[in-house]
Protein backbone atom coordinates (compact mmCIF):
# COMPACT_ATOMS: atom_id res chain seq x y z
CA UNK A 1 0.00 0.00 0.00
CA UNK A 2 1.25 3.45 -0.87
CA UNK A 3 1.88 6.28 1.92
CA UNK A 4 -1.15 8.49 2.29
CA UNK A 5 0.72 11.32 1.27
CA UNK A 6 3.97 12.21 -0.76
CA UNK A 7 5.85 15.44 -1.09
CA UNK A 8 8.87 14.92 -2.78
CA UNK A 9 11.09 17.89 -3.44
CA UNK A 10 8.84 20.59 -2.91
CA UNK A 11 10.08 24.18 -3.85
CA UNK A 12 7.93 27.07 -3.27
CA UNK A 13 9.07 30.94 -3.93
CA UNK A 14 7.50 33.61 -3.26
CA UNK A 15 9.09 36.69 -4.98
CA UNK A 16 13.06 36.32 -3.99
CA UNK A 17 12.06 34.21 -1.13
CA UNK A 18 12.19 30.47 -0.41
CA UNK A 19 9.60 29.66 1.76
CA UNK A 20 10.29 26.10 0.86
CA UNK A 21 13.41 25.06 -0.39
CA UNK A 22 13.95 21.17 -1.89
CA UNK A 23 11.35 19.55 0.97
CA UNK A 24 10.25 15.54 1.40
CA UNK A 25 8.16 14.42 3.60
CA UNK A 26 6.13 11.25 3.79
CA UNK A 27 3.45 10.22 5.97
CA UNK A 28 1.87 6.48 6.36
CA UNK A 29 -2.16 5.48 7.34
CA UNK A 30 -2.64 6.30 10.85
CA UNK A 31 0.53 8.29 12.07
CA UNK A 32 0.30 11.69 13.48
CA UNK A 33 2.65 13.85 12.21
CA UNK A 34 3.56 16.87 14.25
CA UNK A 35 5.72 19.80 12.05
CA UNK A 36 7.02 22.47 14.35
CA UNK A 37 9.28 25.44 13.72
CA UNK A 38 9.70 29.13 14.21
CA UNK A 39 7.38 31.18 12.35
CA UNK A 40 8.41 32.11 8.70
CA UNK A 41 9.67 28.30 8.66
CA UNK A 42 7.67 27.17 5.41
CA UNK A 43 5.48 24.62 8.05
CA UNK A 44 2.48 26.28 6.69
CA UNK A 45 3.00 27.09 3.52
CA UNK A 46 4.09 22.54 3.40
CA UNK A 47 0.52 22.50 4.84
CA UNK A 48 -1.13 24.53 2.81
CA UNK A 49 0.42 23.00 -0.79
CA UNK A 50 -1.17 19.23 0.43
CA UNK A 51 -4.48 20.42 -0.60
CA UNK A 52 -3.75 23.50 -3.28
CA UNK A 53 -4.35 26.35 -1.01
CA UNK A 54 -0.75 27.27 -2.31
CA UNK A 55 1.04 26.24 -5.62
CA UNK A 56 4.03 25.11 -5.20
CA UNK A 57 6.92 26.06 -7.87
CA UNK A 58 8.28 22.95 -8.42
CA UNK A 59 8.15 19.40 -7.00
CA UNK A 60 5.63 16.43 -6.43
CA UNK A 61 2.85 15.78 -4.25
CA UNK A 62 1.43 12.06 -4.77
CA UNK A 63 -1.84 11.68 -2.13
CA UNK A 64 -2.78 7.92 -1.89
CA UNK A 65 -0.98 6.97 -4.70
CA UNK A 66 -2.24 9.51 -6.81
CA UNK A 67 -0.16 12.53 -8.35
CA UNK A 68 -1.98 15.87 -7.52
CA UNK A 69 0.97 17.78 -8.90
CA UNK A 70 4.42 16.91 -10.62
CA UNK A 71 7.30 18.59 -12.03
CA UNK A 72 8.89 16.41 -14.40
CA UNK A 73 10.17 18.90 -16.54
CA UNK A 74 11.09 21.02 -13.66
CA UNK A 75 7.83 23.54 -14.08
CA UNK A 76 4.79 21.94 -11.77
CA UNK A 77 2.36 20.15 -13.57
CA UNK A 78 -1.36 19.96 -11.87
CA UNK A 79 -4.21 17.65 -12.68
CA UNK A 80 -7.31 19.43 -13.40
CA UNK A 81 -9.23 21.64 -11.57
CA UNK A 82 -11.98 19.24 -11.35
CA UNK A 83 -10.15 16.70 -10.38
CA UNK A 84 -8.17 18.88 -7.70
CA UNK A 85 -11.50 19.47 -6.03
CA UNK A 86 -12.32 15.85 -5.89
CA UNK A 87 -9.08 14.87 -4.14
CA UNK A 88 -8.89 17.85 -1.81
CA UNK A 89 -12.23 17.13 -1.26
CA UNK A 90 -10.85 13.69 0.64
CA UNK A 91 -8.48 15.84 3.12
CA UNK A 92 -10.25 17.56 6.22
CA UNK A 93 -8.18 21.02 6.67
CA UNK A 94 -8.33 22.72 10.14
CA UNK A 95 -7.68 26.10 9.94
CA UNK A 96 -6.34 28.68 12.68
CA UNK A 97 -9.32 30.80 12.17
CA UNK A 98 -11.78 28.16 12.09
CA UNK A 99 -13.43 30.03 9.29
CA UNK A 100 -16.62 29.04 9.70
CA UNK A 101 -19.30 29.92 7.28
CA UNK A 102 -21.53 32.25 9.93
CA UNK A 103 -24.57 32.32 8.20
CA UNK A 104 -25.43 28.90 8.47
CA UNK A 105 -26.79 27.04 12.10
CA UNK A 106 -23.71 24.44 13.43
CA UNK A 107 -25.77 21.54 11.64
CA UNK A 108 -25.76 23.77 8.24
CA UNK A 109 -21.67 24.01 8.47
CA UNK A 110 -21.21 20.41 8.84
CA UNK A 111 -24.17 19.07 6.37
CA UNK A 112 -23.54 21.86 3.59
CA UNK A 113 -20.45 19.81 1.97
CA UNK A 114 -21.52 16.17 1.67
CA UNK A 115 -24.94 17.45 1.12
CA UNK A 116 -23.84 19.47 -1.95
CA UNK A 117 -20.77 17.43 -3.07
CA UNK A 118 -21.07 14.04 -1.78
CA UNK A 119 -24.58 14.16 -2.60
CA UNK A 120 -25.86 12.53 0.56
CA UNK A 121 -29.45 12.95 1.91
CA UNK A 122 -29.88 15.88 4.08
CA UNK A 123 -31.02 13.64 6.75
CA UNK A 124 -28.53 10.47 6.72
CA UNK A 125 -25.96 14.25 6.96
CA UNK A 126 -27.50 15.60 9.78
CA UNK A 127 -27.71 12.31 11.78
CA UNK A 128 -23.85 11.95 10.85
CA UNK A 129 -23.53 15.72 11.64
CA UNK A 130 -24.75 14.98 15.56
CA UNK A 131 -22.73 11.84 15.45
CA UNK A 132 -19.68 13.98 15.31
CA UNK A 133 -21.21 16.81 17.46
CA UNK A 134 -21.75 14.07 20.10
CA UNK A 135 -17.92 13.07 19.23
CA UNK A 136 -16.69 16.20 19.61
CA UNK A 137 -18.80 17.33 22.57
CA UNK A 138 -21.31 19.71 21.27
CA UNK A 139 -24.21 17.67 20.66
CA UNK A 140 -26.19 20.50 22.27
CA UNK A 141 -25.36 23.43 20.19
CA UNK A 142 -26.03 22.37 16.83
CA UNK A 143 -28.72 24.85 16.14
CA UNK A 144 -26.49 27.41 17.10
CA UNK A 145 -24.73 29.89 14.67
CA UNK A 146 -21.13 30.06 14.93
CA UNK A 147 -21.16 33.51 16.37
CA UNK A 148 -22.91 32.45 19.56
CA UNK A 149 -20.15 29.97 20.33
CA UNK A 150 -16.82 30.22 22.08
CA UNK A 151 -13.21 30.11 20.30
CA UNK A 152 -12.44 25.81 21.86
CA UNK A 153 -16.33 25.15 20.69
CA UNK A 154 -15.97 26.90 16.81
CA UNK A 155 -12.63 24.97 16.34
CA UNK A 156 -14.31 21.40 17.62
CA UNK A 157 -17.34 22.31 14.93
CA UNK A 158 -14.41 23.30 12.33
CA UNK A 159 -12.83 19.30 13.12
CA UNK A 160 -16.59 17.81 13.12
CA UNK A 161 -17.18 19.53 9.65
CA UNK A 162 -13.92 18.16 8.03
CA UNK A 163 -14.73 14.60 9.41
CA UNK A 164 -18.23 14.54 8.09
CA UNK A 165 -16.29 14.64 4.38
CA UNK A 166 -14.90 11.40 5.80
CA UNK A 167 -11.32 12.54 4.96
CA UNK A 168 -8.53 9.68 4.81
CA UNK A 169 -6.07 12.97 6.12
CA UNK A 170 -6.82 15.49 8.45
CA UNK A 171 -4.51 18.89 8.36
CA UNK A 172 -4.61 21.05 11.27
CA UNK A 173 -2.82 24.93 10.36
CA UNK A 174 -1.88 25.81 13.70
CA UNK A 175 -5.07 24.84 15.32
CA UNK A 176 -5.13 26.19 18.57
CA UNK A 177 -2.99 29.20 18.23
CA UNK A 178 -6.22 31.39 18.14
CA UNK A 179 -7.18 30.26 21.32
CA UNK A 180 -6.95 31.06 24.63
CA UNK A 181 -4.27 29.23 26.56
CA UNK A 182 -7.10 28.16 29.26
CA UNK A 183 -9.08 26.28 26.47
CA UNK A 184 -6.48 25.34 24.12
CA UNK A 185 -6.87 21.71 25.99
CA UNK A 186 -10.50 21.39 25.01
CA UNK A 187 -9.92 21.14 20.58
CA UNK A 188 -6.48 18.88 21.31
CA UNK A 189 -8.40 16.27 23.64
CA UNK A 190 -10.12 16.20 20.30
CA UNK A 191 -7.22 15.85 18.57
CA UNK A 192 -5.97 12.97 20.49
CA UNK A 193 -9.10 10.90 20.20
CA UNK A 194 -9.04 10.81 16.78
CA UNK A 195 -4.75 10.80 16.87
CA UNK A 196 -5.90 7.29 19.24
CA UNK A 197 -8.80 6.15 16.21
CA UNK A 198 -6.04 6.14 14.04
CA UNK A 199 -6.83 9.28 11.78
CA UNK A 200 -4.18 10.34 9.74
CA UNK A 201 -3.39 13.74 10.50
CA UNK A 202 -0.87 16.64 9.55
CA UNK A 203 -0.86 18.98 12.50
CA UNK A 204 1.18 22.11 12.13
CA UNK A 205 1.26 23.18 15.82
CA UNK A 206 2.89 25.24 18.81
CA UNK A 207 1.86 23.12 21.40
CA UNK A 208 5.21 20.98 22.17
CA UNK A 209 2.92 19.43 24.69
CA UNK A 210 0.36 17.96 22.12
CA UNK A 211 3.64 16.70 20.07
CA UNK A 212 5.56 15.19 22.14
CA UNK A 213 2.47 13.34 23.96
CA UNK A 214 0.19 12.84 20.77
CA UNK A 215 2.74 12.95 17.63
CA UNK A 216 4.32 9.43 16.65
CA UNK A 217 6.66 11.52 14.54
CA UNK A 218 7.67 15.29 14.90
CA UNK A 219 9.55 16.96 12.08
CA UNK A 220 11.26 20.29 12.71
CA UNK A 221 11.21 23.03 9.85
CA UNK A 222 13.46 26.37 9.99
CA UNK A 223 14.29 28.59 6.56
CA UNK A 224 12.23 26.22 4.34
CA UNK A 225 13.66 23.29 5.39
CA UNK A 226 13.49 20.11 7.23
CA UNK A 227 16.11 20.31 9.85
CA UNK A 228 15.07 16.89 11.75
CA UNK A 229 12.66 14.46 12.12
CA UNK A 230 11.96 11.91 14.40
CA UNK A 231 10.15 10.32 17.33
CA UNK A 232 9.23 13.01 19.72
CA UNK A 233 11.26 11.41 22.24
CA UNK A 234 14.24 11.97 20.29
CA UNK A 235 13.89 15.43 19.26
CA UNK A 236 12.48 16.73 22.78
CA UNK A 237 15.14 15.01 24.48
CA UNK A 238 18.08 15.08 22.34
CA UNK A 239 17.88 17.81 19.67
CA UNK A 240 21.03 16.93 17.54
CA UNK A 241 20.89 20.58 15.49
CA UNK A 242 21.65 23.84 17.04
CA UNK A 243 18.78 25.55 15.28
CA UNK A 244 16.40 22.64 17.06
CA UNK A 245 18.16 23.10 20.30
CA UNK A 246 17.71 27.18 20.01
CA UNK A 247 14.01 26.70 19.37
CA UNK A 248 13.48 24.13 21.85
CA UNK A 249 15.22 26.07 24.80
CA UNK A 250 13.10 30.00 23.89
CA UNK A 251 9.57 27.28 23.37
CA UNK A 252 9.99 25.63 26.63
CA UNK A 253 10.71 27.37 30.23
CA UNK B 1 -66.18 98.34 30.78
CA UNK B 2 -64.13 95.79 31.34
CA UNK B 3 -67.07 93.44 30.41
CA UNK B 4 -67.46 94.82 26.97
CA UNK B 5 -63.91 94.11 26.27
CA UNK B 6 -63.69 91.02 27.61
CA UNK B 7 -66.58 90.53 25.49
CA UNK B 8 -64.23 92.64 22.29
CA UNK B 9 -61.72 89.75 22.77
CA UNK B 10 -63.14 87.03 22.53
CA UNK B 11 -65.33 87.56 19.93
CA UNK B 12 -62.07 88.54 17.98
CA UNK B 13 -60.66 85.18 18.85
CA UNK B 14 -63.41 83.77 18.11
CA UNK B 15 -63.22 85.40 14.46
CA UNK B 16 -59.52 84.59 14.04
CA UNK B 17 -60.33 81.22 14.87
CA UNK B 18 -62.92 80.63 12.23
CA UNK B 19 -60.93 82.87 9.29
CA UNK B 20 -58.00 79.89 10.26
CA UNK B 21 -60.68 77.21 10.59
CA UNK B 22 -61.91 78.56 7.00
CA UNK B 23 -58.70 78.86 4.97
CA UNK B 24 -58.01 75.34 6.33
CA UNK B 25 -60.78 74.10 5.02
CA UNK B 26 -60.37 76.01 1.73
CA UNK B 27 -57.02 73.94 1.69
CA UNK B 28 -58.31 70.83 2.51
CA UNK B 29 -60.92 71.59 -0.60
CA UNK B 30 -57.83 72.69 -3.31
CA UNK B 31 -55.73 69.72 -2.03
CA UNK B 32 -58.67 67.18 -2.72
CA UNK B 33 -58.93 68.67 -6.33
CA UNK B 34 -55.15 68.02 -7.06
CA UNK B 35 -54.58 64.83 -5.40
CA UNK B 36 -56.20 62.66 -7.82
CA UNK B 37 -53.39 64.45 -10.09
CA UNK B 38 -50.67 63.90 -7.89
CA UNK B 39 -51.73 60.35 -6.60
CA UNK B 40 -51.90 59.45 -10.71
CA UNK B 41 -48.61 61.07 -11.17
CA UNK B 42 -47.46 58.91 -8.25
CA UNK B 43 -48.50 55.64 -9.65
CA UNK B 44 -45.88 56.30 -12.43
CA UNK B 45 -43.47 56.98 -9.95
CA UNK B 46 -44.02 53.62 -8.17
CA UNK B 47 -43.91 51.76 -11.36
CA UNK B 48 -40.07 53.25 -12.61
CA UNK B 49 -39.12 52.49 -9.23
CA UNK B 50 -40.50 48.99 -9.23
CA UNK B 51 -39.38 48.37 -12.59
CA UNK B 52 -35.87 49.51 -11.90
CA UNK B 53 -35.84 47.57 -8.35
CA UNK B 54 -36.70 44.19 -9.22
CA UNK B 55 -34.30 44.49 -13.03
CA UNK B 56 -31.40 46.19 -11.59
CA UNK B 57 -31.11 44.47 -8.19
CA UNK B 58 -30.36 40.71 -9.94
CA UNK B 59 -28.76 42.45 -12.51
CA UNK B 60 -25.65 43.78 -11.00
CA UNK B 61 -24.92 40.60 -9.43
CA UNK B 62 -22.99 39.40 -13.04
CA UNK B 63 -21.91 42.46 -13.76
CA UNK B 64 -20.01 42.43 -10.00
CA UNK B 65 -18.60 39.08 -10.99
CA UNK B 66 -18.17 39.72 -14.17
CA UNK B 67 -15.73 42.91 -13.39
CA UNK B 68 -13.42 40.15 -11.21
CA UNK B 69 -13.77 37.61 -13.83
CA UNK B 70 -10.49 35.89 -14.70
CA UNK B 71 -11.46 36.71 -18.15
CA UNK B 72 -10.29 39.64 -19.52
CA UNK B 73 -12.51 40.32 -22.19
CA UNK B 74 -15.68 39.62 -19.56
CA UNK B 75 -13.70 42.01 -16.83
CA UNK B 76 -12.99 44.20 -19.59
CA UNK B 77 -16.49 45.08 -20.76
CA UNK B 78 -18.07 45.14 -17.21
CA UNK B 79 -15.71 47.58 -15.96
CA UNK B 80 -16.13 49.72 -19.03
CA UNK B 81 -20.01 48.93 -18.58
CA UNK B 82 -20.36 50.86 -15.07
CA UNK B 83 -17.67 53.73 -16.11
CA UNK B 84 -20.02 54.59 -18.83
CA UNK B 85 -23.02 54.61 -16.54
CA UNK B 86 -22.05 55.87 -13.43
CA UNK B 87 -19.46 58.81 -15.66
CA UNK B 88 -22.37 60.12 -17.41
CA UNK B 89 -25.54 62.36 -16.03
CA UNK B 90 -28.50 59.76 -15.69
CA UNK B 91 -30.16 62.79 -17.75
CA UNK B 92 -27.97 62.34 -20.66
CA UNK B 93 -28.75 58.83 -20.62
CA UNK B 94 -32.17 59.10 -20.96
CA UNK B 95 -31.93 61.56 -23.62
CA UNK B 96 -29.74 58.70 -25.35
CA UNK B 97 -31.89 55.65 -24.90
CA UNK B 98 -34.86 57.83 -26.23
CA UNK B 99 -33.76 60.01 -28.70
CA UNK B 100 -29.98 58.57 -30.10
CA UNK B 101 -30.65 54.91 -30.01
CA UNK B 102 -33.83 54.37 -31.86
CA UNK B 103 -32.07 56.61 -34.92
CA UNK B 104 -29.47 54.45 -35.33
CA UNK B 105 -30.97 50.93 -34.58
CA UNK B 106 -35.02 51.64 -35.87
CA UNK B 107 -35.87 50.24 -32.77
CA UNK B 108 -39.42 52.95 -31.60
CA UNK B 109 -39.92 52.54 -27.65
CA UNK B 110 -42.29 54.81 -25.51
CA UNK B 111 -40.69 57.28 -23.34
CA UNK B 112 -41.88 55.21 -20.81
CA UNK B 113 -40.27 52.08 -21.58
CA UNK B 114 -37.40 53.63 -22.38
CA UNK B 115 -37.31 55.94 -18.86
CA UNK B 116 -36.97 52.06 -17.19
CA UNK B 117 -34.96 50.58 -19.37
CA UNK B 118 -32.33 53.66 -18.69
CA UNK B 119 -33.27 53.37 -14.83
CA UNK B 120 -32.33 49.59 -14.72
CA UNK B 121 -29.25 49.93 -16.64
CA UNK B 122 -28.12 52.68 -14.61
CA UNK B 123 -28.94 51.42 -11.36
CA UNK B 124 -27.17 48.21 -12.27
CA UNK B 125 -24.24 49.90 -12.78
CA UNK B 126 -23.88 51.67 -9.42
CA UNK B 127 -25.28 47.97 -7.76
CA UNK B 128 -22.77 46.16 -9.35
CA UNK B 129 -20.14 48.38 -7.14
CA UNK B 130 -21.80 47.99 -3.91
CA UNK B 131 -22.16 44.28 -4.67
CA UNK B 132 -18.31 43.57 -5.71
CA UNK B 133 -17.39 45.73 -2.03
CA UNK B 134 -19.76 43.51 -0.53
CA UNK B 135 -18.17 40.32 -2.17
CA UNK B 136 -14.84 41.49 -1.64
CA UNK B 137 -15.49 42.27 2.12
CA UNK B 138 -15.38 38.31 2.43
CA UNK B 139 -12.89 36.80 3.82
CA UNK B 140 -10.54 34.68 1.97
CA UNK B 141 -10.82 32.13 4.85
CA UNK B 142 -14.55 31.73 3.60
CA UNK B 143 -13.38 30.62 -0.14
CA UNK B 144 -10.82 28.21 1.39
CA UNK B 145 -12.83 26.35 3.62
CA UNK B 146 -15.04 25.79 0.50
CA UNK B 147 -12.34 24.69 -1.66
CA UNK B 148 -10.77 22.24 0.93
CA UNK B 149 -14.15 20.60 1.60
CA UNK B 150 -14.62 20.50 -2.20
CA UNK B 151 -17.43 22.45 -3.25
CA UNK B 152 -17.14 23.97 -6.78
CA UNK B 153 -17.25 27.72 -8.02
CA UNK B 154 -20.88 28.23 -7.90
CA UNK B 155 -21.51 26.20 -5.16
CA UNK B 156 -19.30 28.94 -2.99
CA UNK B 157 -20.45 31.88 -4.94
CA UNK B 158 -24.03 30.61 -4.61
CA UNK B 159 -24.04 28.84 -0.85
CA UNK B 160 -20.90 30.96 0.99
CA UNK B 161 -20.24 34.23 -0.61
CA UNK B 162 -23.45 35.47 -1.98
CA UNK B 163 -25.64 34.88 1.67
CA UNK B 164 -23.10 36.76 3.59
CA UNK B 165 -22.93 39.31 0.86
CA UNK B 166 -26.67 40.39 1.45
CA UNK B 167 -26.06 41.30 4.89
CA UNK B 168 -22.59 43.36 3.70
CA UNK B 169 -24.82 45.39 1.15
CA UNK B 170 -28.15 45.94 2.71
CA UNK B 171 -27.57 49.24 3.63
CA UNK B 172 -26.25 50.61 1.09
CA UNK B 173 -28.81 48.84 -1.55
CA UNK B 174 -31.52 50.33 0.68
CA UNK B 175 -29.79 53.67 0.33
CA UNK B 176 -29.37 53.39 -3.64
CA UNK B 177 -33.23 52.69 -3.52
CA UNK B 178 -34.12 55.49 -1.31
CA UNK B 179 -32.05 57.70 -4.16
CA UNK B 180 -34.40 55.71 -6.43
CA UNK B 181 -37.47 56.72 -5.73
CA UNK B 182 -36.20 60.93 -6.18
CA UNK B 183 -34.65 60.34 -9.18
CA UNK B 184 -37.54 58.46 -10.75
CA UNK B 185 -38.67 62.10 -11.03
CA UNK B 186 -36.27 62.34 -14.39
CA UNK B 187 -38.58 60.89 -16.28
CA UNK B 188 -40.31 64.21 -16.73
CA UNK B 189 -37.58 65.44 -18.89
CA UNK B 190 -38.84 62.77 -21.30
CA UNK B 191 -42.12 64.16 -20.79
CA UNK B 192 -43.73 61.40 -18.93
CA UNK B 193 -46.08 62.64 -15.73
CA UNK B 194 -44.37 61.26 -12.06
CA UNK B 195 -45.04 62.97 -9.01
CA UNK B 196 -42.99 66.07 -9.46
CA UNK B 197 -44.10 66.54 -12.80
CA UNK B 198 -47.75 66.55 -11.98
CA UNK B 199 -47.38 69.15 -8.72
CA UNK B 200 -44.97 71.32 -11.19
CA UNK B 201 -47.95 71.28 -13.28
CA UNK B 202 -50.80 72.22 -10.36
CA UNK B 203 -48.19 74.77 -9.12
CA UNK B 204 -47.89 76.46 -12.48
CA UNK B 205 -52.29 76.17 -13.20
CA UNK B 206 -53.10 77.71 -9.81
CA UNK B 207 -50.57 79.61 -8.45
CA UNK B 208 -50.60 78.09 -4.90
CA UNK B 209 -48.14 75.87 -3.96
CA UNK B 210 -49.19 73.34 -1.76
CA UNK B 211 -48.89 70.67 -4.23
CA UNK B 212 -45.29 70.77 -4.15
CA UNK B 213 -46.07 70.63 0.17
CA UNK B 214 -47.93 67.00 -1.05
CA UNK B 215 -45.61 65.89 -3.06
CA UNK B 216 -42.92 66.48 -0.22
CA UNK B 217 -45.52 64.54 1.68
CA UNK B 218 -45.92 61.52 -0.58
CA UNK B 219 -42.27 61.12 -1.54
CA UNK B 220 -41.71 60.96 2.64
CA UNK B 221 -44.32 58.28 2.58
CA UNK B 222 -42.10 56.16 0.30
CA UNK B 223 -39.19 56.66 1.65
CA UNK B 224 -40.20 55.94 5.03
CA UNK B 225 -41.99 52.74 3.78
CA UNK B 226 -38.53 51.69 2.29
CA UNK B 227 -36.70 52.39 5.39
CA UNK B 228 -38.87 50.51 7.33
CA UNK B 229 -38.51 47.63 4.77
CA UNK B 230 -34.56 48.01 5.30
CA UNK B 231 -34.74 47.70 8.91
CA UNK B 232 -36.64 44.68 8.94
CA UNK B 233 -34.20 42.73 5.93
CA UNK B 234 -31.07 43.94 8.21
CA UNK B 235 -33.01 42.39 11.68
CA UNK B 236 -33.61 39.49 9.11
CA UNK B 237 -30.19 39.28 7.82
CA UNK B 238 -28.24 39.85 10.72
CA UNK B 239 -29.59 36.68 12.95
CA UNK B 240 -26.92 34.92 13.02
CA UNK B 241 -24.88 37.64 13.99
CA UNK B 242 -26.58 37.73 17.55
CA UNK B 243 -24.70 36.28 20.69
CA UNK B 244 -26.97 34.33 22.58
CA UNK B 245 -30.37 33.54 21.40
Amino acid sequence: MPSILELNHIHKVFGAVKALDDVSLHVERGETVAIIGPSGSGKSTLLRSVNYLEKISAGEIIINGKALVKSPHGKPEYLPEREIRRMCSEIGMIFQHFNLFPHMTVLGNITYAPVKVKKQPLAEAEKEARRLLEMVGLADKAERYPAQLSGGQKQRVAIARGLAMQPELMLFDEPTSALDPEITGEVLNVMKTLAEQRMTMLVVTHEMGFAREVADRVIFMADGHIIEQGLPGEIFENPQSERLKNFLSSVIR
Amino acid sequence: MDIIVNLLHSLADTLSLSNLLHSLANSLDYAEIILPSLLKGTVMTIKVFFITLIFSIPLGLPLALGSESRLWPIRCFCRFYVFIFRGTPLMLQLFFVYFIVPIYTGLMIDAVTSAMVTFVLNYAAYLSEIYRGGIKSIDRGQYEAAACLGLSRPQTILGIVLPQMVRVVLPAVSNEMITLVKDTSLVYALGVTELLKAARAAVNRDGKLMAYLLAAVIYLILTFGLTKLQNYLERRFSKHEQRSE
